[in-house]
C-alpha cells in the first residue's frame, strides 16, 4: 500500500510540475513556457538482461575479491550492493528536479524509485550563485568531487558496474555524503579547480562504522565493555580535497588531470572469530587523469575518450576491544590500492565501442600487525570489460557488454564472465553534458 | 628562480590587460559580430569552432576556464546551447555572466524566431521548442542582433557605447547594400536541400523554397528509405544544389545527388575563426553563389 502511495506522490510531482501553464494542450505546448516557473524535470529509465557463468552469483564473488575491505559479505557487512539476477532487471527510476530558488541558490534534487518500489533521495543540494572570485559552495546530499568517475551518475557510466578500485576502497556507488563542499575556480590562464568537503561519513566502507547492530554479534566480550563502540561521535567524520588542472590544448583536444585526498578520522569495524573491534582512520590518496579527442564530424564518429584513475588506501587502525585482553592496543595497518584505464572511441556515427581493465591490490594489498610486524598480503583481482554502445539520439541508449574477472579469494582464483544488455532513456529536460 | 620568471612571465602574457569587456562567444558568428561591433575595444574568444556541431558540445574545462573571466557572454540562445553552456556558465562560478545578468546575450532573443510553437516531443526529433535557433546564417537577423549587442556593449563600457552603436549601423548598411546582389544571384532557383533543419532563415531571406532536408527529423541520421522519398520528390524537376556542413557525412549526400543530378556544396554554417564581418559576407556570398549555381 505504501509503495502505491510513494507511486501516487512521485507521479503527482511529476505532473504538476510539467503541467503546461494555462490549461494549454500538452501537445502544443513549449516546453519552456510550461516550465517557466517550475523546476526542471528529467526522468532517466534502465534496465538490463543478465546473464554470467556462476549461476547469478558473479557480483558476489567480484564482490568478495581479497583486499582489506570486506564489501562482499563474507563477514556479513550490508554494503547495500544489488547485484544482478539473471534475465532482465529493472534499475532504480531516476526523477531529476533542478531550478534556481532565488537570486542566491540554485538547487537539485534526485530521487530513486527501486523496482521494489523503495524511494531513495539521492544527490539532493543547494548550490550558491553569487559568491565572488569563482567560488562556489554546495550544501546538501552529493557526490563528492574527488577522481573523475565520482561525480557522474549510473547512467553516465560507460560501463554497468563500478570499477573494482572505486567498489572496494571507496563504496559501491562511489563517495557520496551529506555535508559542505567549497571549491574555487581562480582566474588563471589554463583552467584550475580546487575543492574541500566535509561530509557527516555515513559510508559503507571508508569511515565505515559498525556500531550497535554487529556488536551484538560478539558473543565472546561481555556486554558492558562494548558500551563506548555503540555510537559514532558525531560528524563530520570525512573530509576530502581535491585539485584539477586542464592545460588549453586547443578546440580538439582536451587533458584533465587531478590530484585527491580522502580521509574518515572515525573508523571502526567489528569482526568475529576470535571477536574483536578496530578503531582507526580511513585514508585514500588517488589521481585521475582524462583525455578527450572531439573530433571534427557528427554524432560522435570519431570522439576519442581516455581515462585513467589509480587509488591507495591506507587503514590505520588499533585493537580497541579483544576477546583475547593482551591485544588491546596492537596497531593493525591496512594497505591496499587500484586502478581503472578506459578508453571509448566513436567508430561510426551514433556508434562506439569502450574498453576497460581495472584491478585492485595490484601494487599492494596487505595488513601488518604492529606489535609482531608481520604482514599478510592477498592477491590481486583483475577484470577486463568490453562493450559496445548505440546511441539512436542523444536521449536513448543501447548496450552490450561483456565482463571477464580474474578474482582472488580466499579459497583460490576465480573466473567469471559476464553479459549485459542495457538500455538507457531519458525524458524531459536533460541534463547538460559535463566533461 | 628563472622557472618562477617564466611562470609569472607567462601568467602575465597570457592574461590579457585589456582594460574593456572581455566578450566571450559560442560559435564564430558571435565572435564576429562581438569583433565588428566591439572593434578595439573588446577582446572576443570563441568557444566553439565552425567545425563542430553546437548541439553537441561538452562543457570542457577550457571553455569553463574562459567563462571563468569574461564580462560578457554572448550566445546563439533559443536552447541551442543547452547541452553545455548552462553547465560550463554553473562551473565558471562567474556570476556577473548568469543568464538573466547584463553580462548574458542571446542574439535568437533579439529577432522573431519561426518555428515556435512546434510540437515540443521528442518522437520528432531534437526539436527546438522555443523557435529556430539558426539565426546566423540571415544577415537581416544579425544586423538587429548587432545593434543590440551594441546597446548591450555600451551598458558595460559607457565610455565607447556611441562607438559600438556606429559599428552596429556599419554592419546594417554593409547588409543592406548587398542584400539585393544575394536575392537576385539566387533568384529562379529550383530551390535547396539542406542536411539538417538549420537554413530556414537564410532560405526565407532569399525566397528560396526548401524541397527537403537529408535527415528525417532533426538529430536524426538519414535513413535509406527517407533518402528514397527524398529521391522520388526531387526527381525529374530542374536541378538545385543540396547543402551540408563539413561535419555532415557525404555518403547520403552523394547518394541522393547521383540519384537525382542535384549539385552539392559543402558549406560551413559559421565562418572561420578569427572571422570579420568581411568574412562572414563572403560566407553568404559562398551561399548564394552555391543556390544560384553556374550562370
Amino acid at each position: 500500500m505504501s509503495l502505491f502511495f510513494r507511486l501516487v506522490a512521485v507521479g503527482a510531482l511529476v505532473v504538476c510540475s510539467g503541467a503546461p501553464a494555462h490549461g494549454a494542450p500538452a501537445s502544443s505546448a513549449e516546453v519552456t513556457a510550461g516550465n517557466r516557473f517550475n523546476p526542471d524535470i528529467s526522468v532517466i529509465l534502465e534496465g538490463n538482461a543478465y546473464r554470467d557463468d556462476e549461476g547469478g552469483e558473479a557480483d558476489e564473488r567480484i564482490a568478495d575479491a581479497a583486499g582489506i575491505n570486506e564489501i562482499g559479505g563474507g563477514h556479513g557487512h550490508g554494503g547495500g550492493h544489488a547485484g544482478e539476477a539473471i534475465g532482465f532487471n529493472l534499475k532504480p527510476a531516476e526523477f531529476v528536479f533542478s531550478a534556481s530558488v532565488d537570486p542566491y541558490f540554485d538547487a537539485y534534487a534526485q530521487f530513486v524509485v527501486t523496482e521494489s518500489g523503495d524511494l531513495n533521495l539521492e544527490e539532493t543540494y543547494l548550490t550558491t550563485r553569487e559568491l565572488p572570485a569563482g567560488l562556489r559552495v554546495k550544501a546538501g546530499q552529493f557526490l563528492s568531487g574527488i577522481g573523475y568517475h565520482n561525480e557522474k551518475h549510473r547512467h553516465q557510466w560507460a560501463f554497468i558496474e563500478q570499477n573494482l578500485p572505486y567498489q572496494h576502497l571507496l563504496g559501491d556507488h562511489g563517495l557520496m555524503g551529506t555535508g559542505v563542499q567549497l571549491t574555487w575556480t581562480p582566474l588563471t590562464p589554463v583552467y584550475t579547480r580546487f575543492g574541500v568537503e566535509a561530509l557527516q561519513g555515513d559510508q559503507a566502507v571508508v569511515g565505515r562504522f559498525d556500531g550497535e547492530d554487529r556488536i551484538q554479534d560478539l558473543e565472546d566480550i561481555p556486554d558492558g565493555a562494548l558500551d563506548r563502540f555503540a555510537d559514532p561521535k558525531g560528524g563530520p567524520r570525512l573530509f576530502n580535497a581535491f585539485a584539477k588542472l586542464a592545460p588549453d590544448l586547443g578546440y580538439s583536444h582536451e587533458l584533465q588531470m587531478g590530484l585527491f585526498g580522502v580521509f574518515a578520522g572515525e573508523q571502526q569495524e567489528v569482526h568475529i572469530e576470535p571477536d574483536h573491534v578496530l578503531r582507526g582512520d580511513y585514508g585514500v590518496v588517488g589521481t585521475d587523469w582524462v583525455y578527450a579527442y572531439d573530433a571534427p564530424h557528427q554524432y560522435g564518429k570519431g570522439d576519442l575518450k581516455i581515462s585513467a584513475e589509480y587509488l591507495y588506501a591506507v587503514k590505520d587502525l588499533e585493537v580497541a576491544e579483544h576477546a583475547a585482553q593482551p591485544k588491546v592496543g596492537d596497531d593493525r595497518t591496512f594497505r591496499e590500492d587500484g586502478f581503472y584505464v578506459q578508453g571509448r572511441y566513436g567508430f561510426a556515427a551514433n556508434w562506439r565501442a569502450a574498453l576497460r581493465y581495472d584491478a585492485v591490490g595490484a601494487g599492494i594489498n596487505e595488513k601488518t600487525v604492529g606489535a609482531t610486524g608481520t604482514s599478510e598480503s592477498w592477491d590481486a583481482s583483475h577484470r577486463v570489460s568490453a562493450v559496445l554502445t548505440w546511441t539512436p539520439t542523444h536521449y536513448s541508449r543501447l548496450q552490450a557488454q561483456w565482463s571477464g574477472s580474474d578474482i582472488a579469494t580466499e579459497s583460490g582464483r576465480e573466473r567469471v564472465s559476464q553479459y549485459f544488455l542495457r538500455f538507457i532513456a531519458s525524458m524531459g529536460q536533460h541534463g547538460a553534458h559535463d566533461f | 628562480m628563472r622557472l618562477l620568471i617564466t611562470l609569472l612571465l607567462t601568467l602575465t602574457v597570457a592574461a590579457p590587460a585589456l582594460a574593456g569587456p572581455r566578450v566571450v562567444a559560442t560559435t564564430t558568428s558571435m565572435a564576429m559580430l562581438a569583433r565588428t561591433v566591439g572593434g578595439d575595444a573588446v577582446s572576443v574568444t570563441t568557444l566553439a569552432p565552425p567545425d563542430r556541431d553546437t548541439h553537441y558540445l561538452q562543457a570542457k574545462p577550457s571553455m569553463i576556464r574562459d567563462l571563468r573571466g569574461a564580462d560578457l557572454v554572448v550566445a546563439v540562445g533559443a536552447e541551442l546551447e543547452v547541452g553545455w553552456l548552462p553547465a560550463a556558465l554553473r562551473q565558471a562560478a562567474n556570476p556577473a555572466i548568469r543568464p538573466g545578468q547584463p553580462g548574458y546575450f542571446e542574439a535568437a532573443a533579439q529577432v522573431a524566431l519561426t518555428g515556435t510553437y512546434e510540437r515540443a516531443d521528442r518522437s520528432a526529433g531534437d526539436v527546438h521548442p522555443a523557435g529556430d535557433p539558426h539565426v546566423n546564417l540571415d544577415p537581416v537577423r544579425m544586423a538587429t542582433v548587432a545593434e543590440a549587442l551594441a546597446q548591450r556593449l555600451g551598458e558595460l563600457d559607457g565610455a565607447e557605447a556611441e562607438a559600438f552603436r556606429k559599428r552596429a549601423a556599419d554592419f546594417r548598411e554593409a547588409v543592406e547594400e548587398r542584400l539585393t546582389g544575394w536575392q537576385e544571384q539566387v533568384a529562379g532557383s529550383p530551390g535547396l536541400v539542406a542536411f539538417h533543419k538549420d537554413i530556414r532563415y537564410l532560405a526565407e531571406r532569399l525566397d528560396v523554397p526548401i524541397r527537403g532536408y537529408l535527415e528525417p527529423k532533426p538529430g536524426i541520421a538519414p535513413t535509406a528509405s527517407h533518402l528514397r522519398e527524398l529521391v522520388d520528390k526531387l526527381k525529374g524537376g530542374k536541378a538545385g544544389v543540396i547543402l551540408r556542413r563539413p561535419f555532415h557525412p557525404s555518403d547520403p549526400v552523394r547518394k541522393v545527388a547521383e540519384a537525382t543530378g542535384w549539385r552539392t556544396a559543402v558549406l560551413p554554417l559559421d565562418p572561420e575563426l578569427g572571422a570579420d564581418a568581411a568574412a562572414y559576407f563572403d560566407l553568404i556570398d559562398r551561399y548564394a553563389a552555391a543556390i544560384g549555381g553556374e550562370r
